[in-house]
């Protein structure tokens, strides 16, 4: 009989007495069990907490058939059977039936004693299958919450109605003025349109350059720089969330810990969250096989539609300690001070700057066209494009990680929308609408750019489906939203949101108009249009199509990237692949509004230890 | 005590009054030149005539100088190209001075300014004329101010505005697209420069760079790319505008090569012709003399290459205009270096200096040095402009020494109140391509048929019927070669149809009026 874990792990050498010291003073700190604190913050592997509990003839047992009695199960909270990887399940033959990750957690079997007033029967597990069991028997109440807690706080913001009544008759009746316009008058309709288009087309293009030099006069700018980051006081450094939200992501969870092994943050403040659904044994079985330490506590989602990183995010918030809180996908590699940077910043800054957002690049950029095309979209995005936002103080639509958050403000704004499939652009849009601001720092996380077409189009139809959902949200009374955000939000929400889908959805009937111009010389479109028209819809094309290409060259420029740079005059074909996306996306926002588009990840056959801060 | 930018705004409005003072001043008394009278043409086409616009709007060139004059066409039409060089012009010494003030305190420099753009007979040139050169000088200086400033920050941001600078400046005059060959060393220089090599001197630099397989790929692809972000947006515009005018024109370079299009192309041919087979007949530049030329009318060009003596691509950037300038000879062989090209080298060398100004440790005998090439300048820029072989050049430079009555315009305007005087029905069948300044004198262009309309090629066919006047280029007028409507065609055209009859109604020595009986 084993009087307790911690010996038995100092005895077979998987941990030192000082680390158990260490491990104790967590524990006591954060309230969770010894071998909670020992398996999350990087002490021992799973693996070798398994050898020594064999060792000492305990088995671990399969528990996910096991029986449960509710009326047990009402009298525990899920964060203390969290805290304790600890679950009673029933009673049977006078004793209570308990799952415990440490059979020796003498202040778990205490509770047990002094809630349900019988002696435990304990069945040993291990901490993921308990923690899985707990989540699913007990998450009920805090998925609910992930799932509606906005739209019952704030349903003008939630994007669970796609389609209000007013929008339908808006649009429904746009239509039909141009079905009657194109009845009555044919050819002005089609003129009318055509010219609408094509300078709405050009506008939206031209917008994105200004928006590129503002935020390219500011290249040399440093938010923080070295220094600060140097002179950021290590004890004084507040409890960090790092939120991450996977989903079959098995072939990443080695690569994941190396990243985070990486992040330069004291360990002991740093709180991280592998956020993993219900139904994803793969990942599970990935974290469980692991023979190497990990620094992060796994919570299990419950299963409840929609299925979206939002809900998982909002669900794992609810687990979270941190002041500020982050979240990278599995495959991200941040810079090494990105944290201390951040909490640098956050210092400077006044206090209604509740989010920073960093760049995104990627580090398999010359791996084939797809990512290298992805790469100089990325880079003048994240490098140009949120910069000039920033400056000219105009809604940022947040990337999907690496965006930081003051915690309490990010609860306070009722955190992601669940039902919204690019919920960072959105959270970005409602910080605005609430008077806070977002800041955007010198530091980079390099992603995995998708290198595969379909998988692409996948990724591209939801951020594009978001970007729809997004717009339809803020816009049900585009009267508030104008007096919340201001002429220059709104203008730059309407063109930056809301025109990049319709840039998409327009740009092929744009090209197939000019290619039947130009090289069939179609004669019935010089018949329907007349030359002014034309001379106008291929001007705006032409000129659109090159302040593009010359945007993204610029990015790549300034990052360097200068083998990138004859790729950006691909750019008119990949923008064909986001009109394919475009149109899917629409596509799904009738149809199927909350799907979420899974993107594979982990195709890449590049890895490269990019974010090593010299 | 006004503050330093209140005085430079101040200074700019005065200069700016200055100017257009001047300007109108020559313009009563009679000068005008062909691109003033082009411009002039084509905006009452676009505001006023009636027809095929569109081509005439979007295919003038060049068509930035064009479409500034646009702006000031509500307040008169004939003074429109003035009132925008004269502001352009005043507009162009905010830009340098404001340069000037960031970097310097002394206001001795601004004085100097203010002089040379009093003075300077190519200011004075460039603000009164309604030529385009304002534009040209703006988007040149604005262009070597970008560059010089990458040199320093070595920002996209700066690269980039450079190159919109060059796509301005490329609409503005044509010619300068062919400044883009010349940077290829330049951006070499540039690369190298950025390269992280213990060696210092350029040439080993070079050596060590092309000799090492990993160097080289770097160095390559970062010239390529420093090369392609400042000139691929002056290049594309130029091919999309091309294409444009192969859509509207049937004719890739219809902006450059059709009287119709730009001015120049029977200017240029004119002026060559007369000045080589004249008695005064006047040797072509002819290769280094040219750059000896520029150099001895902005001799600050050398204050500056001096200053820059130890930056090896500032020194390039300063060299680059030279070579420009020389191969402008060679490609345009029929074609004086017009003064445009002179004032170039003035402005990049004001530049140039104002960046190194701070720099430059005997601030007295800067002083000096400046104070005496300013005055060098003015004086050689009386000499060149005097002597010039381009005929706007000379008659500006004949009213400016003596504001007497200019009669250069006198038939062409006596043809045009003879329009002007018929009544407002009558149609009168005019080719523009050589006959603009006419139209441009012409109060109401609709009684015009012109070839940008469509009624012109069946007009042209069978005149009877569709026109009342024709208007044809006598025997003697010097551009009788470039029009349809010459003695020759206009004699085919009678004896095609008999049954016209004709009387001629007015004549000058370039013109004839025939009315159709």
């Amino acid at each position: 009989m084993i009087t307790s874990v911690a010996e038995l792990l100092i005895t077979d050498g998987f941990i030192t007495r000082a680390d158990r010291e260490s491990i104790e003073k967590l524990s006591a700190t954060l309230g969770q069990a010894f071998i909670k604190v020992a398996l999350n913050f990087g002490y021992i592997s799973r693996k070798n907490y398994e050898r020594s509990l064999i060792n000492a003839g305990i088995t671990l047992n399969e528990v996910r058939e096991e029986e449960h009695d509710s009326e047990i199960l009402s009298k525990i909270e899920l964060k203390l059977a969290n805290d304790h990887v600890a679950l009673p399940l029933r009673v049977q033959d006078g004793k209570l039936i308990t799952l415990m990750a440490d059979p020796t957690d003498q202040l778990f079997i205490d509770f047990v004693r002094f809630t349900y007033d019988m002696e435990p029967e304990i069945i040993v597990a291990s901490d993921l299958e308990i923690t899985w069991m707990s989540h699913r028997l007990l998450g009920e109440k805090y998925v609910k919450s992930a799932v509606f807690e906005l739209m019952h706080r704030d349903p003008a913001n939630s994007a669970r109605v796609t389609f209000t009544s007013k929008q339908l008759i808006f649009l429904f009746g746009l239509v039909g003025i141009i079905c009657v316009g194109l009845v009555l008058n044919f050819k002005n309709t089609s003129i009318t349109i055509n010219v609408i288009l094509s300078f709405f087309f050009l506008i939206a293009i031209s917008f994105k350059l200004f928006l590129a030099l503002v935020g390219s006069r500011f290249e040399l700018h440093q938010a923080v720089t070295n220094q600060e980051v140097r002179d950021v006081v290590t004890e004084e450094l507040p409890v960090y969330t790092i939120h991450l939200p996977v989903y079959k992501e098995d072939k990443l969870i080695k690569k994941l810990i190396w990243n985070l092994q990486s992040i330069d943050y004291p360990r002991e403040q740093l709180d991280i969250k592998l956020l993993i659904e219900e139904d994803d044994d793969k990942t599970l079985n990935a974290v469980r096989n692991l023979d190497f330490p990990a620094t992060f506590e796994v919570i299990v989602v419950p299963f409840h539609m929609p299925k979206t990183k939002p809900k998982a995010c909002n669900y794992g918030l609810h687990f979270s300690r941190g002041k500020f809180l982050t979240i990278y996908d599995a495959e991200d590699i941040p810079d090494t001070d990105q944290l201390k940077k951040v909490v640098a910043l956050f210092t400077k800054l006044p206090d209604h700057f509740i989010c920073v957002q960093c760049s995104l690049n990627y580090f398999n950029r010359n791996e084939n066209f797809l990512t290298r095309m992805f790469t100089l979209e990325y880079s003048y995005w994240f490098d140009y494009m949120l910069p000039g936002l920033d400056t000219l103080d105009i809604p940022i639509p947040l990337g999907g990680t690496s965006n930081h958050f003051k915690m309490e403000n990010l609860i306070e704004l009722g955190a992601w929308d669940p039902f919204n499939v690019t919920e960072d652009a959105d959270l970005g849009v409602r910080a605005y609408a609430k008077g806070y601001k977002i800041a955007v720092v010198n530091s980079t996380t390099y992603e995995e750019a998708n290198n595969e077409p379909f998988n692409w189009i996948r990724q591209r139809s939801r951020w594009i489906k978001g970007y729809m959902q997004t717009y339809l949200v803020h816009m049900r009374d585009p009267i508030a939203l104008y007096r919340k955000i201001g002429l220059k939000g709104f203008l730059g929400f309407s063109f930056f949101i809301g025109a990049t889908p319709i840039t998409f959805l327009v740009y092929p009937l744009l090209l197939i108009i000019f290619l039947n111009y130009i090289l069939f010389d179609l004669s019935t479109i010089r018949t329907l249009f007349p030359d002014w028209v034309l001379f106008m819809s291929i001007f705006n094309l032409m000129v659109g199509n090159i302040l593009m290409i010359y945007v993204n060259m610029m990015a790549v420029f300034k990052r360097r990237f200068y083998e990138l740079i004859l790729f950006a005059v691909a750019n008119p074909v990949y923008w064909m692949l986001h009109s394919v996306a475009a149109y899917k996306g629409l596509y799904q926002l009738i149809v199927n509004p909350f799907y979420w588009e899974k993107t594979n990840h982990g195709l890449s056959k590049m890895s490269s230890p990019v974010n090593v801060v010299k | 005590m006004i503050k330093r930018s209140t005085l430079l705004l101040l200074i700019t409005v005065l200069l700016g009054a200055y100017y257009l003072v001047l300007g109108i001043y020559f313009n009563k008394l009679g000068y005008y030149n062909a691109e003033a009278l082009f411009y002039i043409e084509k905006s009452k086409i676009v505001f006023e005539g009636l027809g095929n616009r569109l081509k005439v709007m979007g295919l003038t060139a060049p068509i930035i100088p064009f479409y500034s004059t646009f702006i000031f066409t509500g307040i008169n039409y004939l003074l429109a190209p003035v009132i925008a060089s004269a502001i352009g012009t005043a507009i162009l010494f905010y830009l340098i001075s404001s340069t000037l003030l960031k970097k310097v305190k002394d206001n001795f420099y601004l004085v100097l300014l203010v002089v040379l753009f009093l003075f300077h007979p190519g200011m004075l040139y460039t603000a009164t004329a309604g030529k385009s050169i304002y534009l040209v000088l703006a988007f040149f200086y604005l262009f070597f101010l970008n560059i010089l400033k990458f040199y320093r920050s070595n920002t996209t941001y700066h690269v980039s505005i450079a190159s919109m600078c060059l796509v301005t400046l490329t609409f503005c005059d044509y010619r300068f697209i062919w400044l883009t060959l010349f940077f290829i060393p330049l951006v070499l220089s540039i690369t190298l420069k950025s390269l992280n090599l213990g060696e210092k001197e350029s040439i080993f630099r070079l050596f060590l760079s092309f000799n090492n397989p990993s160097l080289r790929r770097k160095l390559i692809s970062k010239t390529f790319a420093l090369y392609i972000i400042i000139f691929i947006l002056p290049i594309a515009s130029i091919v999309c505008y091309k294409l444009l005018n192969l859509t509207h024109a049937n004719d890739l370079n219809y902006f450059i090569e059709s009287p119709y299009a730009t001015w120049n192309v029977l200017v240029d041919k004119i002026n060559f012709d007369e000045i080589t087979s004249s008695t005064t007949y006047k040797i072509p530049d002819s290769a280094v003399l040219l750059s000896l030329k520029m150099i001895m009318y902005s001799p600050l060009i050398l204050l500056a290459l001096y200053m820059y003596r130890q930056n090896t691509y500032q020194a390039l950037t300063l060299l680059t205009p030279f070579a420009f300038v020389e191969f402008l000879r060679l490609k345009y062989d029929k074609i004086y270096i017009a003064h445009e090209f002179y004032l170039i080298f003035l402005v990049l060398a004001l530049l140039c200096i104002i960046f190194r100004l701070e720099s430059f440790k005997d601030k007295k005998t800067l002083k000096i040095l400046m104070g005496v090439g300013m005055a060098i300048q003015i004086f050689t820029g009386f000499y060149f402009l005097n002597r010039s072989p381009i005929a706007d050049e000379q008659k500006f430079m004949a009213m400016l020494r003596k504001p007497t009555e200019n009669n250069d315009q006198e038939q062409n305007q006596d043809i045009a109140n003879y329009i002007n005087a018929l009544p407002d029905n009558t149609l009168i069948m005019t080719d523009d391509a050589i006959a603009y300044p006419i139209v441009a004198f012409v109060n109401n262009i609709q009684k015009l048929v012109m070839p940008y309309q469509d009624k012109f090629l069946t007009t042209i066919e069978t005149p009877r019927g569709y026109v009342s006047y024709i208007l044809v280029a006598s025997t003697s007028n010097r551009a009788k070669g470039y029009t349809q409507l010459n003695n020759t065609y206009f004699n085919f055209m009678r004896n095609n149809d008999p049954g016209m009859l004709v009387q001629k109604v007015y004549e000058t020595p370039d013109w004839e009026l025939y009315r159709i009986k």
